[in-house]
């Protein structure tokens, strides 16, 4: 059998995992006090490629956290379709998890307890959390912290603990939106491998925003850009070979002409 | 400070206070009822079989009886009123003139209006004191319900939360410190129109044992049935009210605990 066949065949079978999934011209605003309508998603068009490490690029306020709101569905856009496999999908459909541009931990709750809890609200069997819990728990090393409290670790921890929350749901894409952007760079770079790692491990897609280049350089397949008029400007794909490093001058000179992108985007 | 120093700045500021109290006795026994006789008059309350061959438990557990029914009632209405206000704007705007007029409305008033109302019996101080006392309640939860996370109701939206979960693990931890500062103030101010219904409506109570002392001239007396009450008010908030708050709270971070910070 083909790929293309197989392809076919988990279709009809309604298992759409394996496809892309497409947004295609997802548009939304909203009202803002004094300001009447503002337009934040404008026709934006994304592929989020099975299995592939995609981020989602632009400055501050255009529009990234709106995006990943719509695939999540916590937002309702104005207008688009979000398709896989050739059929319509909705946000239920899709086996998602979400890490927020905050660690949005319960800190009345232990470790465990915030893991715990989104695995109640997913409805997984009692019997599974514990061994999900450490297991997850020890993938973000943090596999003797389950009975602390949240207050009680620092932000770079926090953010382990929001990362085997949604690990420990088991979802198939994953949506990491800029969680790395209020750590220190020594932690970020040691989160960032050990995410790199999961996400080799466990076959992840991963739908990664940052305002950051050279995170998004380092880390993805592709990298869609936007701009703050809402407009998903470009995709680019990065070709350099895994794993990678840092210093490495390549990473330094596809930072280098997404920069100048961005900026004849702004002067334009 | 450390624990022992801790008790021992309590133990030192009672001392002072009686000795200021004996003073105070001796000095003016026209306005302050002396240390020695009040201690007397304690004794016999405590000991004695009170008017209408009651002991003083008789009395403390009639007040009791009404100020905790208040304020059960005042607590679950006062919650839903300031969650009510917190979470909807057309609520709160078409209500918070109201709640304020109503906090406006002096407790003594509102117990007269009862007595007419209901007439002299128990029923008008159950129906009185969670009046008076249900808007202060109100008002802090409604700071409460207006700090409420948004941030995190969305995450447990994103993870399928049912209502039940959302309510028990989102909302009550966060209204929880809200909860622990209405009760203690509808218990202080609960505890004085009690008294103030006691006192005027009732032949039954604390607040009728005032009244009762005071129509006599007997101050030792009344001081004593005083030191009674305040003394089980500072056992419900040593004894139960901070243990639990502590418990509840729990999760904090305390000095020791802390292993890093952001
Ligand atoms: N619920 C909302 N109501 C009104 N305006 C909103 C709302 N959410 C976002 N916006 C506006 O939409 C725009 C995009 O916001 P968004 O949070 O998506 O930006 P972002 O790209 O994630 O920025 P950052 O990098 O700072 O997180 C901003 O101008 C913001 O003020
Ligand atoms: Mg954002």
């Amino acid at each position: 059998m083909t790929a293309a066949e197989e392809a076919t065949v988990a279709s009809e079978n309604g298992d759409e995992s394996g496809e892309t999934l497409e947004l295609r011209n997802i548009v939304k605003t909203f009202q803002k006090p004094g300001q009447g309508q503002i337009l934040v998603l404008d026709e934006v068009d994304l592929d989020v490629e099975a299995g592939a490490f995609i981020s989602l690029l632009g400055p501050s306020g255009c529009g990234k956290t709106t995006l990943m709101n719509v695939v999540s569905g916590l937002i309702e856009p104005d207008g688009g379709t979000m398709r896989r496999g050739g059929r319509d999908v909705s946000p239920d459909d899709l086996s998602l998890g979400y890490i927020f541009q905050e660690p949005r931990l319960l800190n009345w709750k232990t470790v465990a307890g915030n893991i715990e809890f989104a695995l109640e609200a997913r409805d997984v069997p009692e019997a599974e959390w514990d061994e999900r819990i450490e297991r997850y728990l020890e993938m973000v090393n943090l596999a003797d912290e389950g009975d602390n409290y949240p207050t009680r670790l620092s932000g770079g921890m926090k953010q382990r603990v929001a990362i085997a929350r949604a690990l420990a749901t088991e979802p198939e894409i994953m949506l990491m939106d800029e969680p790395f952007s209020s750590l220190d760079e020594i932690t970020a770079r040691d989160l960032r491998q050990e995410l790199l790692d999961i996400w080799n491990r466990e076959e992840k897609t991963i739908l990664f925003v940052t305002h950051d280049i050279n995170e998004a350089v380092f880390l993805s397949d592709y990298i869609y850009m936007m701009n703050t008029d809402g407009e998903m400007f470009a995709r680019r794909d990065i070709d350099i070979d895994r794993p990678r490093q840092y210093d490495d001058p390549d990473i330094a000179q596809r930072e280098a002409e997404l920069y100048k992108e961005f900026h004849e985007q702004v002067v334009d | 400070m450390d624990r022992l120093t801790r008790y021992l700045y309590t133990v030192a500021s009672i001392v002072t206070l009686l000795a200021l109290w004996y003073a105070g006795g001796v000095t003016l026994p026209e306005v302050v009822p002396g240390l020695p006789e009040t201690y007397t008059a304690l004794v016999v309350v405590l000991t004695t079989p009170g008017p209408y061959d009651h002991m003083f438990y008789f009395h403390v557990w009639k007040t009791i009886q009404m100020l905790f029914a208040s304020l059960i009632v005042s607590m679950i209405a006062g919650t839903l009123l300031g969650v009510a206000l917190g979470r909807s704007e057309t609520l709160e705007s078409t209500l918070a003139t109201w709640v304020y007029a109503w906090l406006a409305i002096p407790s003594l008033v509102i117990v007269f209006v009862s007595a007419i109302w209901i007439g002299f019996d128990a029923s008008s101080g159950y129906f009185a004191i969670p009046l008076v006392i249900t808007p202060f309640v109100g008002l802090n939860m409604w700071e409460g319900a207006r700090n409420l996370d948004d941030d995190l109701a969305e995450m447990a939206e994103f993870f399928g939360a049912g209502r039940v979960q959302t309510f028990t693990d989102i909302i009550i931890p966060q209204l929880a410190p809200f909860l622990f500062a209405s009760f203690r103030s509808a218990l202080s101010i609960g505890w004085k129109i009690t008294l103030l219904v006691e006192a005027f409506l009732l032949t039954r109570g604390v607040g009728f044992m005032f009244r009762r002392y005071f129509d006599q001239y007997d101050l030792p007396t009344m001081m004593s049935w005083l030191i009674i009450f305040v003394v089980f008010l500072i056992v419900v908030e040593y004894g139960v009210l901070a243990p639990l708050h502590e418990r509840v709270m729990e999760w904090r971070p305390d000095a020791e605990g802390v292993r890093v910070t952001e």
